[in-house]
């Protein structure tokens, strides 16, 4: 498979609960389990949850920034394994934050900033300084901007200049964190439209990662959704919206609020709290909060069963939820 | 930084009367210790034993000692010795506090332990037992009285630094640079740093006083700085000797110490003051 970029088979990723001292009987905390996924060369995967179903530390331990307990991670068709494979990999990627003005150095211009990857890699980039102001001109920034700090910038500056960031060494995969989190509508819609170019003009690759719907909508290729660290649901993003096959993707395409009036909302809204991941639900992890839970729910954890071409749901009775959409 | 943020740390320190009355006299006792040789009436260790127990007058502004040396000129080349001896010393302390506590935040979680460990120790020693032992086994004099100050003052700074370091790690734009592959020297250098000296600066200002004082205290004793090298705490010491023959030489060694501890301690509340909101507002982003 030549136009696989990153594959993620069976990961896990446990966080120790206790210090540094050997302890007993505290078992570690199971944040990720069982996740598979891949990512073609090309594509715009995204990646759905709640807070805390661990989005981002799927994201972390993709760059080897969160150690995983099981597992195996591809990237580019190498296997990610030691410490030089994951060096290799974090300078092919670029991961922008959920909040671009604290993920820039407080002390360190924009031009700094942008043509840090390629001090970080000792990256040939002729004049420095030349290289900083093309970045900027490609996200759209004045050349101004350069000598500006990351308190003097607004959200949507920060924004962009993270992406000029993300962009400096060319990378193959984008990885952003809710890239439209704190902006509002309108910047919200210049920066998906500024990444939606940039992806044309240098064929690469996003995982992007949020819980907005309506943004993943209009930008994705495939959707996968995690319920506490769990893959409940991947498919086709049209597939998706079109035909949810469990029932938690349906409470979330359901709760998502529409522009009209007269549309009562499905009846199949999402009820009570996400369990604590501390205390993870026997069986089905959704459980809990299913309209449809019967016994073997709370029993049995569901396998993942194929719906149609590309289509997973992890569901005991992903035929009888025909509802919502 | 940019310039601009120093310049408003400046404008708030003048506009706070302490604080700007801190850098008036800090002002004043660097430069009596930079230019003592041009601004010294006399030469500080001369003997004039006919000119002995002069109160002050136009020849003597100051008055002289027991030995007929110049007080004024003393007291000039005193603050050469104070301000030497208190700037080596925490300059040294904070340099090493600055590295032993960026290490112990960010270096792996044993080496923590070990250097928290070594810092309690340290700390656990009450300063005036550790400074006499210490001089009982290497001797009185100005090396052995920075080595103990060193000592004495890393736990605090390291311990300062390391929480820095440790909540910064955590930050975004320090994951951002470990996700773009920067190596750990590089953001403990290029990225912790700067952002973690501002409160050692401050602690830094406000601890130079109590190295003064220490010098003063140790020298008074005769644990210090050795005679005749002028210092406000033999000053005093032979003020006390001589109180009865002359009572002026006491308040005249005292008021320097006075007035340079104040000076230190305005200019370092001062500058907390001044850099504080600012260090807050970049938090809150």
């Amino acid at each position: 498979m030549t136009d696989e970029l990153l594959a993620i088979e069976g990961l896990g990723v446990d966080l120790p609960s206790g210090g540094w001292l050997p302890s007993r009987g505290r078992p570690a905390i199971n944040i990720l389990s069982g996740v598979t996924l891949d990512l073609k060369r090309g594509e715009t995967l995204g990646l759905v949850g709640e807070s805390g179903s661990g989005k981002t530390t799927l994201a972390r331990a993709v760059l080897g920034l969160q150690p995983i307990s099981a597992g195996t991670l591809r990237f580019d068709g190498a296997p990610l394994e030691s410490g030089s494979d994951f060096r290799a990999i974090r300078r092919r990627t670029a991961l922008m934050f959920q909040d671009a003005a604290a993920s820039l150095s407080p002390r360190m211009s924009v031009g700094e900033a942008v043509v840090e990857p390629f001090v970080i890699h000792r990256a040939p980039a002729g004049d420095r300084r030349a290289k900083a102001l093309d970045l900027l001109a490609e996200v759209g920034l004045p050349p101004e901007m350069a000598a500006r700090y990351p308190h003097e910038l607004s959200g949507g500056q920060a924004r962009r200049v993270g992406v000029a960031r993300a962009l400096a060494l060319k990378p193959a995969l984008v990885i952003a964190d809710e890239p439209t989190a704190g902006l509002d509508v309108s910047v919200q819609a210049e920066i998906l439209n500024l990444m939606a170019d940039l992806k044309d003009r240098h064929g690469l690759s996003y995982l992007i990662i949020t819980h907005n719907l309506a943004l993943i909508r209009h930008v994705a290729d495939r959707i996968a959704v995690l319920y506490l660290g769990r893959l409940v649901e991947t498919g086709p993003t049209a597939e998706i919206f079109a035909r949810p096959r469990h029932p938690y993707t349906q409470s979330l395409i359901a709760a998502e609020p529409r522009p009209d009036p007269r549309l009562r909302r499905a009846d199949l809204a999402i009820r009570g709290e996400v369990p604590g991941i501390l205390r993870r639900p026997t069986g089905c992890e959704f459980h809990t909060r299913c309209p449809i839970a019967r016994d073997i729910c709370r029993s049995t954890a569901p396998a993942l069963h194929t719906i149609g071409t590309g289509h997973f749901a992890r569901c005991h009775f992903p035929e009888t939820t025909k509802k919502g959409g | 930084m940019p310039s601009a943020g120093r310049k408003t740390v400046l404008r708030a320190l003048l506009r706070d009367p302490m604080a700007a009355l801190g850098l008036g006299l800090v002002t004043l006792f660097v430069a009596m210790a930079l230019f003592a040789p041009w601004i010294a009436p006399a030469d500080p260790i001369r003997l004039n034993v006919v000119e002995k127990f002069q109160p002050p007058s136009l020849a003597h502004l100051a008055g002289t000692d027991q030995l007929g040396r110049d007080l004024l000129s003393r007291i000039i080349y005193g603050a050469r010795t104070a301000l030497s001896i208190a700037i080596t010393a925490v300059g040294l302390a904070g340099l090493a506090g600055l590295v032993l506590g960026m290490i112990a935040g960010f270096g792996p979680r044993w080496l923590d332990g070990l250097l928290v460990l070594l810092f309690d120790s340290l700390s656990s020693l009450p300063m005036i037992m550790f400074a006499l032992a210490v001089i009982t086994v290497m001797g009185p004099g100005t090396g052995t009285l920075i080595l103990v100050v060193v000592l004495v003052s890393i736990p605090a700074y390291a311990r300062l630094i390391r929480a820095q370091t440790l909540a910064l790690a955590g930050a975004d734009f320090i994951v951002a640079e470990r996700a773009m592959g920067a190596s750990g020297a590089r953001i403990l250098l290029r990225h912790m740093l700067p952002n973690v000296v501002g409160p050692l600066v401050i602690l830094l200002s406000m601890d130079i006083p109590v190295v003064i004082m220490l010098e003063a205290g140790l020298s008074y004793l005769n644990l210090g700085v050795r005679p005749p090298t002028p210092s406000w705490g033999n000053i005093l010491y032979d003020g006390y000797t001589s109180l009865r023959a002359a009572p002026y030489m006491v308040m005249i060694a005292g008021l320097p110490l006075v007035l340079s501890t104040l000076g230190f301690t305005f200019l370092g509340e001062g500058l907390r003051d001044a850099l504080d909101p600012r260090l807050q507002g970049r938090g809150a982003r």
